[in-house]
């Protein structure tokens, strides 16, 4: 019996373009022969290892069972896009850390900045070098954003930090560049609104405006102009705040800046809140109440929500077109969900475009640094049992690659945050900080 | 045959020789000596038997009478008692002229075969033989003659002349005739002429006959002359089938009839045979009712066998033969199970018809019957168990539950004896056994504050109120109330005031033994119990802390002696009083109702509810358990499920009973810990078999439909250390997440 064969008709992205011509692929190949094929036609010097994508589907079995699964017919010409495929990724160092880390993030080019349990904010440079421990918060810090897109020319940037004390906190770090002076830091703003620990802040991305996401459901809308003075009178506590307010009676003392505006629709603790992409105005959150909202930020009106049933979402992220949004849930899926359209038109479930199902909680979610066409779609997840999950959108079976944090330690090892920007991921969790090399090789150039 | 007849060939020859000399009898025994003499005879001289066979040639001219004669002639006796029966037969036969019924027959010997035969007289056509002529007026056949009693007519004549009844008279009128008549009981009703009619003599004959149970044809002879056909004289075998000599046992006294003689005789010796038994005299006439009436039951008659049916017919009609399919099933079924024993067969013709292949079996299993053997019979029960499991719906329509662990916080020594959760359900206090209190985060599971205290710590348990936050922990006779860290200011204010106000409210009139000390608001700090309360001395860890659901009264079981261990603290008023001035038995648990003034109080084994407001038992529920361990009433406050250190969990309907709606026992060991869900339709039991079993429990308002108790999930992950396996368990309020901390000092969060 001959071997089926496919005419299928190749396209990419990459600097490795195939001339467009059909080609009859054998039905029993694979993602492997199909690689070879594209390296032994262009004869590349250095292999590279490419991933297929059939139809926005990322191919794991061979072509002729891919076909028959889609009751797809031998005539019908396939076109197959290609990219580099992930590396495995590589652990490249690891930022030992006293207390839990909450959050972390590479948002500053050459430094991790990490909010731990102990209410500090400490910077790192690529070097693992302790940079700067900037004491913060008195109680655990739960989330750290840095305000507007941190510039490598500027040493100094503006930081925002939410906590278990109620507040977020706004403070401009300087680093010491070429160790000509000593790091510092000021704390010039607290953020006060909330009546329960803050799950969250996020910025936008010209940093502008703060969200604040809290468990006593309510969401903060801030500006990030320091004001001149208080802007939320003390209030009367017992006396131990009077006396430390007498304490630290300065002029370092960070103004008490109270909210543009309150969003309130959630009836449960409010996991997240994040701007789109590149808006000021439009935002979005999840909750402990089973629902992604969609806000107009500067009507402070709920737009949109999407409802599902009995997911208490942790983390919510949102891609680089905004046209989807991720969101992570206790029962151990992360599903994506379409934005595009307002839920009174469809249903839930067919807002739900993809499952990515966990064996553990996921608890926090990281987009794919490059906008570019080919990663944009790729996204890390952080999970209890300290497995880092890179998922390709297109592939909701399994995820693309995995990799272990804190091997080989005997505490736990839940994972409760995760960056990723510029071929390097930041997980941050029970263990301190581990830095892993992710993604394409060209990428990281 | 031939040895029969040897001896009657010898006795007809030694009757031909003897016969002149000797006319009288013979015996037996003497005859022998003679008959081996000619025996030995017979063979020498062929001439005799040819003589003989001379005789037997004659054998046709005997009649006969000469032939019934012939064996009798050796007795004289008999001959005389068989001329007499002749001569009776002949008085019979005169008698029989004329009253026989039936012609009277005659015997005469054929002609042809010489055999006698019996003939009866021709009819001579006369008018006597002529029925047609004969008085029988009705012709109205056999029908029922009932059908005339209201007619004035009983029939129809030949010629359908109408046959009026015959004037019969009244009773009076027939009782006289009775008298009068002499020959009127030989007369009997006439059912045709409606009329009496006088018996013939033929009648009255046969009447007789049957009366007595003869022959009721008088012309049947019972005793009618044996013929000889092939024994006797002239009928002697000529040529014997075997020329054998005659075996000595012939001859010879038999031994074995020695043997049974002499048995007799000895018996008659020893008296165990009398001669002569006098007869068991038994009167003539007595009383028949003098006897007790016999007191056993009549013995039960057999039951009628069913009627066979067409289908047993050996031609059974075409429906009723099994097809191809039948026939199969038929064969594949076990024999106990089929509806019948057998399958139709069709045979053209009863000789078609095989023997009885079951003849066999039929015949051992009926010894068997005899033998009181049952036959074997399967027991078999022909119950679908898939019937017999109830219907439930399934687990996964009941989503939400916990299925998996999501995280778990460890205490590093003790085991964990009590876990409570913030009433917003965000955080989670937890105790254990080496008098550490932690406090952390329900989704994160990080410790965020820790609490060290003296001695074990028997329970901990939050506030239910949310306007104030805070904690009890139940340690060695010390209950300590403890704020968390990072509270907002209203709510610090609130908690504060309320635990340790400016003024304290009056003292009660009697002294309490409980003592409350507070620090001063102002110099409060999250690391020290804000309250303390002392229970009395020696009271002992308290082992379970329960609030009322407004978050002002607080109810302690300790484990010492003494008023029962329970008190009642009331926060406002800074006051403990003891609710029983004396309780049977020890208390094991105490719960608030949660929506009216009951109080639950569970000993050992037995749940009492009392009315706080009126002071009075309400009920006692008795729930089976030898000793409870756990009790929690549904949010509703109708249900109550407690749970037993032998593996039981109760389910009480309130309302329904005393006695346990459903009792379920699913765990392996001792339950230790119960709880509802306040706002899902969840509740969850642990157990020191290390697995947590949760149970769907929709409770519906309508009264008569009864709650719906579905397990749901078991869930795994405790290890069991010295016995000890999950101590506590706790849902997380608002989302069905449950808390459960363990002997092995693990406290794990199971999600959804």
């Amino acid at each position: 019996m001959p071997e089926l064969s496919h005419p299928v008709v190749f396209t990419t992205t990459t600097p490795y373009p195939l001339p467009s011509q059909k080609f009859m692929i054998p039905a029993s190949w694979k993602r492997y022969q199909l690689s070879q094929l594209v390296n032994k036609s262009l004869s590349l010097l250095k292999p590279v290892p490419f991933e297929f994508l059939v139809r926005g589907e990322i191919l794991r079995t061979t072509l002729g069972e891919w076909c028959s699964e889609k009751g797809i017919g031998e005539e019908e010409t396939l076109e197959i896009e290609y990219f580099e495929s992930v590396m495995p990724p590589q652990k490249m160092s690891s930022l030992p850390h006293e207390e839990w880390v909450s959050a972390v993030t590479c948002q500053v080019p050459g430094y991790f900045l990490t909010a731990a349990y102990d209410g500090q904010i400490r910077v790192f440079d690529y070097s693992q070098k302790l940079v700067q421990t900037i004491p913060i918060h008195d109680a655990p810090a739960t989330s750290l954003t840095v305000v507007g897109q941190a510039s490598t020319d500027s040493d100094s940037f503006l930081i925002a930090s939410a906590s278990h004390d109620l507040t977020a906190r706004i403070t401009r770090t300087t680093l010491a560049e070429d160790g000509s002076g000593k790091p510092s830091a000021q704390t010039l703003a607290s953020l006060h609104l909330h009546t329960a620990p803050i799950a969250s802040i996020a910025s936008t991305s010209s940093g502008s405006h703060l969200l604040t996401a809290s468990w006593d459901n309510l969401i903060g809308v801030w500006d990030t102009i320091i004001p001149a003075a208080d802007e939320v009178p003390v209030e009367d506590g017992p006396e131990r705040k009077k006396r430390r307010k007498n304490a630290d009676d300065n002029a370092s003392k960070p103004k008490r800046k109270a909210p543009l505006s309150v969003l309130k629709s959630h009836t449960a603790r409010v996991s997240k809140a994040i701007f789109a992409p590149a808006s000021n105005s439009r935002a979005y959150s999840a909750g402990f109440d089973s629902t992604v909202r969609t806000w107009d930020v500067e009507n402070a009106v709920c737009t949109d929500t999407i409802t599902a049933s009995s997911k208490p979402f942790l983390d919510i992220a949102v891609s680089h077109s905004g046209d989807f949004v991720l969101a992570a849930s206790s029962d151990r899926t992360v599903t994506q969900y379409d934005v595009r359209s307002p839920t009174s038109s469809t249903s839930t479930a067919a807002l739900s475009t993809a499952t990515f199902l966990h064996p553990a909680t996921p608890s926090c979610i990281a987009l794919s640094p490059a906008s570019s066409s080919t990663n944009s779609q790729q996204f890390i997840t952080g999970a209890y049992d300290g497995v880092v999950r890179l998922w390709d959108a297109r592939s909701a079976r399994t995820a693309v690659t995995s990799f272990k944090v804190w091997e080989g330690q005997s505490h736990g090892r839940k994972v409760l945050s995760v960056d990723w920007a510029g071929g390097v991921a930041a997980v941050g969790g029970e263990g301190g900080v581990d830095v892993w090399k992710i993604g394409s090789a060209q990428v990281q150039n | 045959m031939a040895t029969r007849a040897i001896p009657k060939n010898t006795k007809k020859r030694k009757a031909v020789v003897v016969e002149e000399d000797v006319p009288a009898e013979s015996s037996f025994p003497q005859d022998v000596g003679l008959e081996l003499g000619s025996e030995d005879e017979g063979g020498a001289d062929a001439e005799g038997e040819e003589s003989d066979d001379g005789e037997v040639d004659e054998f046709p001219e005997i009649d006969a009478r000469s032939d019934s004669e012939g064996p009798v002639s050796d007795s004289e006796d008999e001959e005389d008692e068989e001329d007499e029966e002749e001569e009776d037969e002949e008085e019979d036969l005169s008698d029989d002229d004329e009253i026989h019924i039936f012609p009277k027959a005659k015997t005469i010997v054929s002609d042809i075969t010489g055999q006698p035969k019996r003939v009866y007289p021709d009819i001579e056509p006369d008018y006597d033989s002529d029925s047609s002529t004969e008085d029988a007026p009705n012709r109205v056949g056999n029908v029922p003659m009932h059908w005339y009693d209201d007619l004035p007519h009983v029939g129809y004549d030949i010629n359908g002349k109408k046959v009026l009844r015959p004037a019969r008279g009244d009773e009076l009128d027939k009782f006289l005739e009775t008298v009068e008549d002499p020959d009127s009981w030989t007369t009997a009703f006439d059912k045709k002429a409606q009329s009496d009619k006088p018996l013939s003599p033929e009648e009255l004959d046969l009447i007789r006959r049957l009366q007595e149970g003869e022959n009721p044809d008088a012309a049947y002879d019972p005793y009618e002359p044996t013929i000889e056909w092939f024994t006797g004289k002239g009928k002697e075998e000529v040529m014997p089938l075997s020329g054998a000599p005659e075996p000595k046992r012939r001859w010879i006294p038999s031994k074995w009839e020695k043997q049974k003689v002499m048995k007799i005789v000895r018996a008659i010796r020893q008296g165990r045979i009398v001669p002569n038994k006098p007869k068991s005299e038994k009167p003539q006439f007595y009383s028949v009712w003098n006897d007790e009436p016999s007191t056993h039951p009549a013995p039960l008659p057999a039951p009628k066998p069913r009627l066979p049916t067409h289908a047993e017919s050996y031609n059974p009609p075409e429906e009723y033969l099994p097809t191809e399919q039948e026939r199969k099933d038929w064969e594949e079924t076990d024999k106990e199970d089929r509806e019948r024993d057998f399958l139709p067969q069709k045979y053209s013709a009863l000789r078609l018809v095989p023997a009885y292949n079951q003849f066999i079996q039929e015949r051992f299993s009926r010894q068997l019957d005899l033998y009181l053997a049952p036959r074997i019979q399967r027991k078999k029960l022909q119950i679908d168990p898939n019937s017999l499991i109830p219907k439930l719906p399934s687990p996964s329509s009941l989503k939400p539950f916990p299925v998996y662990k999501s995280l778990s916080v460890p205490h590093q020594k003790g085991r964990v004896r009590t876990v409570s959760v913030s009433p917003d359900g965000g955080w989670v206090a937890s105790g254990d056994e080496s008098g550490v209190c932690s406090l952390w985060e329900v989704l994160v599971g990080r410790e965020v504050k820790r609490w060290k205290f003296d001695g074990k710590i028997g329970a901990v348990e939050w506030c239910p109120r949310t306007d104030v936050s805070f904690f009890v922990v139940g340690v060695e006779d010390q209950l300590h109330f403890v704020v968390p860290p990072n509270l907002p200011t209203i709510v610090l204010t609130a908690t504060l005031a309320t635990l340790c106000p400016a003024t304290l409210p009056p003292q009660p009139a009697t002294p309490s033994p409980v003592k409350w000390t507070s620090v001063a608001a102002a110099s409060y700090s999250t690391d020290k119990p804000v309250l303390s309360v002392a229970l009395p001395p020696s009271s002992g860890v308290p082992k379970q802390l329960t609030w009322h659901r407004r978050g002002d009264y607080l109810a302690t079981v300790s484990g010492g002696e003494g008023q029962g261990g329970v008190w009642i603290h009331q926060i406002s008023r800074r006051h403990s009083q003891a609710p029983f001035q004396k309780v049977k038995g020890v208390v094991q648990l105490v719960l608030f109702h949660p929506t009216r003034p009951h109080f639950f109080v569970a000993t050992q084994r037995y749940i009492r509810i009392y009315n706080l407001a009126e002071q009075k038992l309400l009920k006692t529920l008795l729930s089976g358990i030898k000793w409870i361990s756990s009790m929690d009433v549904h949010p509703m406050g109708d249900h109550l499920i407690v749970g037993g250190y032998d593996r039981k969990l109760c389910w009480f309907d309130l309302e329904l009973s005393d006695k346990p709606y459903k009792v379920i026992r699913y765990h392996t060991r001792a339950i230790r810990s119960l709880h509802f869900h306040q706002t899902y339709p969840l509740f969850a039991s642990s157990s020191d078999d290390g697995a947590i079993q949760i149970f769907h429990a929709r409770v519906y308002n309508d009264l008569m439909t009864d709650p719906l108790i579905v397990p749901l999930k078991i869930l795994r992950g405790h290890e069991v250390k010295e016995g000890l396996g999950v101590l506590s368990v706790k849902w997380c309020p608002r989302q069905p997440w449950l808390v459960s901390g363990g002997a092995d000092g693990q406290v794990s969060v199971w999600c959804s």
